[in-house]
């Protein structure tokens, strides 16, 4: 979730002040007092700025309407309101089993050592190719690497829908072959209707909360 | 706005003109909702921030010879 951005913009405003009274009154570092204020206002106040600033955009780059910002990605968004709990992506949008708010980033970062890295690595390769490249048709954009089940177990596991679900536990060899990702959550035939936004076309849609 | 005379006050002056640049990218960047502008506030941003620091404690070492 990004911090709110007022206490941000306040700080950078009155750094950006007490900069200005440094630039237009050199003199006053001559002092002991000036010396402290440079201290703060040329190396300390900005590196908090900056600390801060990324810890905003990272958190924005989280949200939802952040990914869908990209017109390449608005129909993975809409595929988020079809009215089918056969659609992956759309049960767990609309019945919250992720935050809704950042329902992209929960899916499809990495729940490994670096995974957040890894996310905003990926991230800044799309934003080349959006601005520099040529981007792919929706319908053709594919995951890097196939989905790992980690990402799914990071909630799931332990949960009793999970652990004690009829399906789940139909062949005594399914549920340690998912939780060590030797079978596909999603391309084993069991869950693989995702965002499916080549056929959207076709689809009823959710309207949403009013 | 006048360069002071003085070669200390002058970095000082010269780093504070590049940290209020930085401040003024990071603050239109937080207005600013497209990716890109994450690129530009780490890219433009960042990179005169940076500089402003590194000449402030450039200057902070370097050896002061008072403007006569």
């Amino acid at each position: 979730m990004a911090p709110a951005v007022l206490p941000l913009l306040l700080l950078i405003v009155a750094t950006a002040v007490l900069i200005g009274l440094l630039v237009f009154r050199p003199g006053l570092t001559a002092s002991k007092g000036g010396k402290i204020l440079a201290f703060f206002v040329l190396f300390l106040l900005p590196l908090i700025c900056l600390g801060m600033g990324t810890d905003y955009h990272i958190g924005r780059s989280e949200s939802t309407t952040f990914c869908l910002s990209c017109h390449e990605m608005q129909p993975f968004g809409r595929s988020l309101t079809v009215d089918d709990p056969g659609h992956l992506a759309a049960a767990h949008f609309q019945y919250h089993r992720v935050p809704a708010d950042e329902a992209c980033y929960t899916c499809h970062t990495n729940y490994a050592m670096f995974g957040t890295l890894r996310a905003k690595m990926h991230g800044l390769k799309h934003v080349y190719v959006h601005y520099l490249g040529t981007p792919p048709a929706p319908a053709a954009i594919r995951l890097y690497d196939p989905f790992n089940n980690r990402e799914c177990l990071h909630c799931h596991l332990g949960a009793r829908s999970f652990e004690e679900g009829a399906v789940h536990n139909a062949d005594p060899d399914l549920l340690p072959a998912v939780k060590t990702n030797k079978l596909s959550c999603l391309s084993s035939g069991c869950h693989e209707t995702v965002h499916n936004v080549g056929a959207l076309d076709k689809e009823k849609f959710w309207k949403g909360v009013p | 706005m006048t360069f002071s005379a003085d070669p200390l006050e002058r970095r000082l002056q010269l780093s504070g003109i590049l940290l209020i640049l930085g401040l003024l990218v990071e603050a239109f960047c937080l207005f600013w909702t497209q990716p890109i502008a994450f690129v530009l506030f780490i890219g433009v941003g960042g990179l005169l921030l940076g500089l402003g620091i590194l000449l402030f404690l450039l200057t902070l070492v370097s050896k002061h010879q008072p403007h006569h």
